[in-house]
Parts: C-alpha cells; sequence; structure tokens
C-alpha cells in the first residue's frame, strides 16, 4: 500500500484547559532562561524542574494509579510536553524515561519492577538512560556485542560497551540491549533488555564524550563483569528486538522531533516582525506551514499510538520531515539576517543561531538515521 | 463519511477510471461522456439537496475532490462542481454545463475554491506516488527493477513523506472549514504552502524516478504533473498564500509565535 494517512488530531477541551495550566506554570518557572539556554532544552539537565514536574502531575501522565500515574489521556501528555519543549524548559532529567523507559516497563516489565520504579519516574526523581548504540553497531543496532551470560543460580554476567548514552553519568537506571545468546551471524534473535541500576552494580565505568560545542551529554559505558540479579531481565529471553523496535515509534514521532529549532524560529520572527520584507513573509509563511502540517502530523502519530497501533512508519516520515525541518531553519535564518553566528554573543539571535547550526547535525543522527527512517518507509510502501 | 457518500466516492473513481482511460474522445464522445458525469450527479454535488443537488457536508465535499484529483480527466469536474455550489449560494439556479474557468468569485468563494485545488492536489500526488512505485518495481536496468536500488527507495520514501504531509495539510484545512471559525483561513493558506511544495518535490521525483519515457506526451505521468503546476497556483499563487501567513505570524510577532502554532 502507497497511500500513508494520518489520522486527525483528537482535540480535547481538557487538553486545552491543561496547556493554559502549563503555560502559567513554565512562564514563572523557568522566567530566568536566556534564549540561549532555552535552545538547549533537550539537553537541560535539572532534577528540581522536573521534580516540579511531577508535583503537579505532569509526569506518568498516561500510566495507571496503581503504579504512580494518573490515568490521563495521551492528548493530555502530548500537550505538557510540546509545552515545555517549546518554552525551551530543562527536560533531560525526566522525559527519556516519561517517553519511553517507562511505557517499556509498563508494558514488559515484572510486577515488582514495574512498583519499584515507575512511582519515581512519575515524581520527576528518577532518571533513565537508554543502552542501546555500541562503537560498531549504530544503524547497524542487530550487531551489538554487548553480552550477557547466565550463570547457574539464574543471574547474570554482562561485559561489553555502549556508546553515546545520553546522560549516562547522571542517570540512576539503564535499560539496555544486549545478546543473550547466539552471536551476530543471529541478528535480531538472542537478544534482549536488561534493567540496570547505575547506582547499585560495581564493575561499571563511564566516561564523557565530548561533542563538537564541547559539551558533555554523550558516554561511553563499559561494563565489566557486571553480576546482575536475574529479576534484571526485561520482559521475555530473546525478545528484545521485537520490544526495541516497539519502543522506537513512542521515540520517533513526538513534539521533540520537529521542534530542536524553535527557539530560533521565535527569535528570527523577533528579528524580522519590524521589517515591511516580502522575502521574510515568504520564509517565516513557508516555515510556520511546515511546522504546523508536522504538529497535525505527530499528534495524529499520538492518536494511534492511543489507540494500540504501532505506527512505526508514521513515526519514521514524522521524524524524516521534522529533521530536515530543524535542519533547514539555521540555513533560512542567515540568508535573511545579517548576523553572524557566535555563541557568546550578547544578541540572543547571534547566540541561537551559532548553538542551533552546531546541533543540527544531530537532530538527523539520534535516534535512527535519517537512513534508516527512509529504509522503513521504503519497505512500508513496497520497495524493499 | 456515510454509507452513501462512500458509495457515491466508489462510482465516482469507477466512472473516472473508466474516462480517463481515453486519450483523446472527439466532441461526441466527449458529451456523451459528460451525460455520464451529470446522470451520477457530479456537477450538482455540492448544491443543496432542495435545489436538486446531493448537498454533500462539506468533509464528504472535499473528499470528492480528493478523488476527482486521482484520476486526470479531460472534463472540468470540479470546476463544474464550485460553480454549481457558488450559484446556488448565490440563489441562482444551478445547471449542469461543463463550466471550465471560474470567475467574480468572492473573498470566501475564492478561500473554498483554493482549498478545493489544495484537496484535488493531494489526490493526483497520491496517484503520483503509486505510479512512480509500480514504475519502479516493473522497470529493470542494470540487471534488476529500480526499486532495488537503495538510491530509488530513498528518493521514494521522500516523495511518500512528502504525500502525505499533503494530505494531512489538506484534511486538517477541511477540517477547519468543516469546523466555521476563524482559524479557516490560515488554514486553508498552510495547505496552499504545504502541498504546493509537495507538489513541486513530487513533480520532480517522479520525472526523474520515471526517465525519459515520463516526459513523453502519451504517458499518464505528464497528465498529473501538467497539472499540478498549473493548479498550485490557481486561486491565489502558491507565494501570495505563503507571504500571508507570513504576514500574519510576524504581525503577531516574537511572543505570539507558538500560541499561534497551537492555534492553527
Amino acid at each position: 500500500m502507497t497511500r500513508i494517512t494520518f489520522p486527525a488530531p483528537v482535540e480535547s477541551e481538557v487538553a486545552e484547559k491543561l496547556r493554559a495550566e502549563v503555560r502559567a506554570f513554565l512562564v514563572a518557572a523557568i522566567a530566568d532562561r536566556a534564549p540561549l539556554v532555552r535552545a538547549e532544552s533537550w539537553n537541560g539537565f535539572d532534577r528540581k524542574f522536573s521534580r516540579a514536574l511531577g508535583r503537579r502531575g505532569w509526569l506518568g501522565m498516561t500510566w495507571p494509579k496503581e503504579y504512580g500515574g494518573h490515568e490521563r489521556s495521551a492528548f493530555e501528555r502530548y500537550v505538557v510536553v510540546e509545552e515545555t519543549l517549546a518554552a525551551g524548559a530543562p527536560v533531560a532529567a525526566h522525559w527519556i524515561a516519561d517517553r519511553q523507559s517507562g511505557p517499556t516497563l509498563l508494558r514488559y516489565g515484572s510486577e515488582s519492577q514495574k512498583r519499584e520504579i515507575l512511582p519515581r519516574i512519575a515524581a520527576g526523581e528518577c532518571v533513565f538512560c537508554i543502552g542501546m548504540s555500541e562503537p560498531d553497531a549504530g544503524s547497524d543496532l542487530a550487531s551489538i556485542r554487548t553480552r550477557a551470560e547466565r550463570q547457574g543460580d539464574g543471574s547474570w554476567v554482562l561485559n561489553g560497551t555502549k556508546l553515546w548514552t545520553t546522560y549516562a553519568h547522571e542517570a540512576d537506571y539503564m535499560i539496555l540491549l544486549c545478546r543473550t545468546s547466539g552471536d551476530t551471524s543471529d541478528r535480531h534473535n538472542g537478544v534482549s533488555q536488561l534493567l540496570i541500576d547505575l547506582k547499585k552494580v560495581s564493575g561499571i565505568s563511564i566516561r564523557p564524550i565530548f561533542d563538537l560545542m564541547d559539551q558533555h551529554h554523550f558516554n561511553e559505558v563499559h561494563f565489566e563483569d557486571v553480576k546482575l540479579p536475574d529479576s534484571a531481565l526485561l520482559g521475555e529471553e530473546g525478545q528484545g528486538w521485537k520490544q526495541v523496535m516497539g519502543e522506537l515509534a513512542y521515540e520517533r514521532s513526538g513534539p521533540e522531533r520537529f521542534l530542536s529549532s524553535i527557539q530560533l524560529l521565535i527569535e528570527l520572527v523577533g528579528v524580522l516582525q519590524s521589517r515591511e520584507c516580502t522575502a521574510a513573509q515568504t520564509a517565516i509563511g513557508r516555515l510556520f506551514a511546515h511546522l504546523v502540517t508536522l504538529r497535525h502530523m505527530s499528534r495524529g502519530v499520538a492518536a494511534l499510538l492511543e489507540a494500540g497501533e504501532n505506527p512505526a512508519t508514521h513515526a519514521a516520515i514524522v521524524k524524516d520531515l521534522g529533521a530536515s525541518f530543524e535542519q533547514e531553519l539555521p540555513e533560512i535564518a542567515r540568508g535573511l539576517v545579517d548576523e553572524a553566528p557566535d555563541i557568546h554573543a550578547k544578541n540572543d539571535f547571534a547566540a541561537v543561531l551559532a548553538y542551533t547550526m552546531m546541533a543540527a547535525p544531530a537532530f538527523s543522527l539520534r535516534g535512527g538515521t535519517r537512513e534508516i527512517l527512509r529504509g522503513i518507509i521504503a519497505r512500508q510502501i513496497g520497495l524493499r | 463519511m456515510d454509507d452513501i457518500s462512500s458509495l457515491l466516492f466508489d462510482a465516482a473513481e469507477r466512472l473516472l477510471i473508466d474516462l480517463s482511460a481515453e486519450s483523446a474522445p472527439d466532441e461526441t464522445q466527449y458529451l456523451l461522456n459528460w451525460r455520464k458525469i451529470e446522470e451520477m450527479g457530479l456537477p450538482l454535488a455540492l448544491v443543496d439537496t432542495e435545489r436538486g443537488g446531493i448537498g454533500l457536508e462539506p468533509r464528504d465535499a472535499f473528499e470528492l475532490i480528493r478523488v476527482c484529483g486521482r484520476h486526470v480527466t479531460p472534463f472540468p469536474i470540479v470546476e463544474t462542481m464550485l460553480s454549481n455550489r457558488f450559484a446556488a449560494d448565490a440563489g441562482t439556479k444551478p445547471n449542469c454545463d461543463a463550466v471550465s474557468e471560474l470567475r467574480d468569485l468572492s473573498e470566501r468563494q475564492r478561500e473554498f475554491a483554493a482549498l478545493g485545488r489544495a484537496v484535488q492536489m493531494t489526490g493526483a500526488l497520491e496517484t503520483i506516488l503509486s505510479m512512480t512505485v509500480e514504475h519502479v518495481q516493473d522497470r529493470c536496468q542494470f540487471g534488476r527493477p529500480l526499486a532495488k536500488f537503495q538510491v530509488i527507495q530513498h528518493s521514494l520514501a521522500r516523495l511518500a513523506g512528502e504525500v502525505a504531509a499533503a494530505a494531512a495539510a489538506g484534511d486538517h484545512a477541511v477540517s477547519k472549514l468543516a469546523e466555521g471559525g476563524d482559524a479557516s483561513l490560515m488554514a486553508t493558506a498552510i495547505a496552499r504552502t504545504r502541498i504546493g511544495e509537495a507538489c513541486s518535490m513530487a513533480a520532480s521525483t517522479a520525472h526523474q524516478m520515471h526517465g525519459a519515457i515520463g516526459y513523453a506526451r502519451e504517458h499518464r505521468l505528464q497528465l498529473y504533473t501538467t497539472a499540478l503546476w498549473k493548479w498550485r497556483d490557481e486561486f491565489g499563487s502558491q507565494a501570495s498564500w505563503t507571504r500571508l501567513i507570513g504576514r500574519m505570524v510576524l504581525a503577531k510577532g516574537r511572543d505570539s509565535l507558538w500560541p499561534m502554532v497551537t492555534a492553527a
């Protein structure tokens, strides 16, 4: 089938009422964040802010109350996520857990894993990182070599290295994908997910990897004879690939996939708003049309997820188009404004432009490269 | 969409497939075929039942227009549907004659027609995508179907993404129009801008994927690409719709950008 349609987003009065509450909260909560700091939203790490969201019931929103959740709709959660991102709030201390680790635990976790961890995530007190990529397995995730060997008493011994692990140096837990049987030639078979309490087990070393802006978000995480209890297994042994693929639709379709450059668009409008300039109107009109359309599509995916579907192709389309939009923005902005990018500038536009330009290459790498996404779409339309 | 509408869409689709199979009908054949279109009630599809039309609800009306976009024919069905709708709104008695050009439109009529074109374009885009997918599956070069080359797969993945985005923008504008609020003008401008851009990309990709054969008059691809090149600038050029959005956004300024996005 070649026609890929996105369902209409669900409009709800409850969600719009919530939007007003979230906006009012954010105005006060992050008043002191300058535009450059807001532009780093994704990477802003602030446990205090995450706890404040948790206190308001804005984390783990859709989960059952018995696990600390609030049994609200996916659309209400979407409102909180997009409002925090658009405002440039620091989300890194909660949002991997809220977006994907929590839902994965809810779906595959044991009762005790769920009871112990989910309420802490919902309170904004539990930071997660994701152990997928490795030195020799990036896009080719099935080639992972990190391995957990089952011991006679049912426990595990883990060896290997994970790479590009965002905020591993702050995280409380990691959900790790590793091989538990067979070898790399078995591809999707014989891999499992393990839940690791990073603060408790020994044998883990975490080394920083600085990015091209000299910032430290990534890490290399090395496991040497790490002993894990039997209960570390998350879900079914050997079903890790399937479990991870289910997680990726959450990871690829959210508002973060088209809002990474929003602060630059806001500053650009600020610079251009006083000009009577046709080129500015054309550029802003086009960007706005893209942004609004991406948002409809992303909310459409939220509706599919809410309906219990696994919209992997839809999510791939949102992320592919979203990353292109985010990456175009700095190039368009510098074509319209005579201001050299300078991350140390007092001028907000120049600083945000510099930041966004240097952040941009990652937009089409993280969470699935553009090439992987296009492969997924090509398969859906029958070419592979 | 109710069952009756869905029957109408199916019947219209079958008729359009038949009509589009004829390459160049002579005058007699043309009139005979128009008669078939009339018998199905298409010229009056958007006119109230009291005035002898089918009286489709806005969402269904645009769905029928999308169906028409999927099958380019020599007949000005969409133009005639719109013309009769506007005539009925103005209290004039509509008739079934083919109308190839809409004249003297009010602002509201022009917006309605502009959205009609937008949705018609999304129909044509669907056809361009499926035509191109079929072509690369059938056509072999270097000993294998074009579809097996990764560079071809990725071009088509982009095309599929553009077509999906265009459909989403069109659907959204139709919803806003059906709701009847103030957001309709902005949503139509967004649809025209986003769909127009998808058309540019789709036409160039589809021609590139089809190779020289798609450039020949006898190939059906050119019926769709030349139609898109025309439609995207009718009832307001794409550029004018885009500037309209830009003016509205810049007039409200920096701090209203995000609230405008969520209200759009």
